[in-house]
């Protein structure tokens, strides 16, 4: 019996010491918090329904040595003070705990020491409320995905259950980043928008809402853990976007596929080349232009001049010409207009210029000829000068065997074509006189006229056959003139680079062996009478 | 005779019916209604401490005790807790009314009127959770000395202290408690 009673007062005890503890803890560590956040002297706050007040002073006071005094209502009230020692922050506080507070009053502290006045405080209980933090907090995961149903148990506080405001935090696990809701009144909160199939830590703390009572924001409960619910609907979601992806993938093949000439013909288009003009020339021919010429007809050549050129070839009339067998002598007086250097050059290119010039035998010969000719200028010059009054070329024409081969270069450049112009007749006499005398003149040097062109400044000419001259005529038509270049050419017959004539007669063709196409090129070539 | 019995009797009677078939008010157990009151208490405790002149003068008032004992006042029936609370708010009633009299200054007039006509207003809320008593109690003027239940302040921010801390307090705990709302929620 004695035994049984003793076991029952054991239990008693500790449950006692277990609830002071517990209390105690609280206490305990709203004591250290108020420690640190609060600034007056004395800090007080309500914890249940009693208020508690204390301050902190050096180790070597005792209790005893403090008188607490607390007044209201013309009444004044004396409260016991104790000491309490904090684990944490090795502090040492003392406190008075009003036994019976009164609430809805102004209540006047006093702290003295010794007689003295240490401390006083104005306050009002029910503004000083410092709650114990939620009880039962749960966390769980509600049917639908991204939500937790939290709820809670108010501290456990008469006359306030319909007066304290809530907070509530939430964070995943792991993470500090967390986010605060608030609730009033309510002990229940859904939160919205959370992540799928993730942890979350959920935290609540209470205080009241300050209309009827005031206070300190509680301690957090401990954190409790929920789960959200994984997304349902991802196997499904992925299916549907691979299959219409796929189906998205087919077709577009399908167009690709059907289209595929016209598409490549769009993004990588084909480099255009001249094959189409040049029938069989790379193919056949392998690129070699000459053979391929020499296979094609005049039409041809025509027809290729007319893609260069804008001009149609005029034809052109020899008056007189060196025989080589009548012994006369010939002067040819062509008429040629100038042309441009665009022309030239492409002629150039077209005729094979180079190919053309090969060095006749008897170029020697000719030269007699020409000083036959020149012993009698007068009446030659009657009878070979044109009735007609249209320009007029004369070629001085070159022998090979000079040798002095840059001295002839230049003079080539320097004495190009000599043009005649007619106006009223006369002139064109006097020119052709002086044409004649430089004929004479030039004829003992033999220089062969300028086949000088704009690309060809120090170009050495390959040989040039005294025996024949090339000249390629492509009538300008009503202007001779449109460029700046062409005016100089007839003012400044001295100046080089401007023509390139290319003049090749019939005669000699039948003298000397000459490339044939160039005979067969049709109206480009002087054909005239042979004397 | 028998005539004027007879109409005494039935004035009786309808005096009677007058006082008992006054349909009873729906109660109205809301206190954030009550809050708003007290909000707006709070409010000329804020207009008042920022009034510069035509502010009142000192005057003593007689107040209703606003300290509550929870101890105390939960071992205290409804019914003396209804009666301290209309003690109460009569009491501030008249000495509010006296105040205004006093104040020049608008917005603190307007501020305590505001005031009277929420406690008139409160009246009406006791009355509907059947808290109302008679007006006996309450005391025919000022110069009456101090009950218990009463306490003399000397100026009107003291006043609108003690106003402030009544409505939070005794009339609160009392509106909560009602038996009316009690009876409503269970």
């Amino acid at each position: 019996m004695a035994k049984m009673r003793s076991d029952r007062l054991k239990i008693v005890f500790v449950l006692c010491l277990a609830f002071v503890s517990i209390g105690g803890q609280h206490f305990e560590s709203k004591v250290a918090q108020l420690l640190r956040d609060e600034s007056e002297d004395i800090k007080c706050f309500v914890e249940v329904k009693d208020l508690t007040c204390f301050w902190e002073e050096e180790r070597n006071s005792l209790p005893d040595q403090y008188t607490f005094t607390y007044s209201y209502e013309n009444k004044i009230k004396d409260c016991v003070v104790s000491s309490l020692s904090l684990l944490a922050s090795n502090k040492t506080v003392f406190f008075c705990k009003l036994p019976k507070t009164p609430f809805f009053t102004t209540l006047d502290v006093k702290v003295s020491r010794d007689r003295r006045m240490l401390y006083s405080r104005s306050l009002n209980a029910e503004n000083f409320m410092f709650l114990d933090p939620p009880r039962n907090l749960t966390v769980l995961s509600s049917g639908k995905e991204g939500q937790l149903n939290v709820s809670w148990l108010p501290p456990l506080l008469k006359y306030m259950d319909d007066s304290m405001i809530y907070e509530v935090r939430y964070a995943e696990e792991g993470s500090n980043m967390g986010k605060v809701e608030v609730i009033k009144v309510s002990t229940m909160l859904v939160l919205l928008g959370l992540q799928s199939d993730t942890r979350y830590k959920v935290w609540v703390r209470v205080k009241p809402d300050g209309v009827a009572y005031k206070g300190y924001w509680s301690a957090w409960t401990e954190p409790v853990l929920g789960v959200t619910q994984p997304s349902e609907l991802d196997p499904l979601i992925m299916l549907l976007v691979l299959f219409i992806g796929l189906i998205l993938c087919l077709l577009s093949m399908t167009v690709i596929l059907s289209h595929q000439k016209f598409l490549l013909k769009k993004l990588w288009p084909d480099i255009p080349t001249p094959e189409r003009k040049f029938p069989g020339l790379f193919t056949v021919y392998k690129g070699d232009f000459k053979e391929w010429m020499s296979q094609n007809n005049s039409s041809m050549w025509g027809r290729s001049v007319h893609v260069f050129t804008e001009e149609l070839p005029s034809p052109l009339e020899v008056l007189s010409e060196v025989s080589l067998s009548s012994h006369g002598t010939s002067q040819r007086e062509e008429r040629k207009p100038v042309e441009e250097d665009e022309e030239k050059e492409s002629e150039r290119s077209d005729s094979g210029l180079p190919d053309r010039w090969r060095e006749p035998p008897q170029a020697h010969w000719l030269m007699e000829q020409l000083r036959t000719l020149q012993e009698n200028p007068q009446p030659l010059s009657q009878s070979l000068l044109p009735q007609s009054h249209d320009t007029y070329v004369t070629l001085n024409q070159n022998s090979q065997g000079d040798g002095v081969r840059e001295v002839d270069d230049v003079f080539e450049e320097t004495l190009p074509l000599q043009t005649l112009f007619t106006t009223a007749g006369t002139p064109s006499l006097n020119t052709s006189h002086s044409d004649l005398g430089s004929l004479q003149q030039s004829s003992g040097s033999g220089r062969l006229s300028s086949q000088s062109s704009f690309e060809y400044p120090n170009h050495t000419w390959p040989p040039k056959g005294p025996g024949y001259a090339y000249m390629a005529v492509a009538d300008s038509g009503v202007s001779m003139d449109y460029s700046p270049m062409s005016s100089s050419r007839i003012v400044e017959l001295g100046r080089h680079r401007m023509y390139t004539n290319d003049y090749k007669n019939e005669i000699f063709l039948h003298k000397w062996p000459l490339s044939g196409e160039h005979t067969k090129s049709g109206s480009d070539f002087c054909m005239g009478p042979i004397w | 005779m028998q005539t004027f019995s007879g109409l005494v009797s039935i004035l009786t009677v309808f005096l009677w019916l007058g006082g008992n078939l006054v349909s009873p008010l729906r109660p109205i157990c809301d206190l954030r209604v009550l809050d708003h009151f007290v909000r707006e208490a709070r409010d000329s405790e804020v207009i008042m401490r920022g009034c510069r002149g035509g502010c009142g003068v000192m005057k003593s008032y007689f107040v209703p005790l606003t300290s509550v004992d929870f101890a105390v006042w939960e071992h205290m029936d409804v019914t003396g807790q209804a009666v301290e609370v209309q003690t109460g708010l009569s009491l501030l009633d008249q000495a509010l009314s006296n105040a205004m009299k006093t104040v020049s200054n608008s917005p603190l007039t307007s501020a305590l009127d505001n005031n009277i006509s929420n406690i008139h207003s409160l009246g009406q809320i006791l009355h509907s959770l059947d808290l109302q008593q008679a007006r006996s109690t309450v005391l025919p003027d000022d110069s009456a000395p101090a009950s218990a239940q009463t306490q003399e302040v000397s100026s009107l921010p003291e006043l609108l202290q003690v106003q402030s801390s009544f409505l939070r307090g005794k009339v609160r705990l009392l509106l909560s408690a009602a038996p009316a709302c009690q009876r409503q929620n269970s």
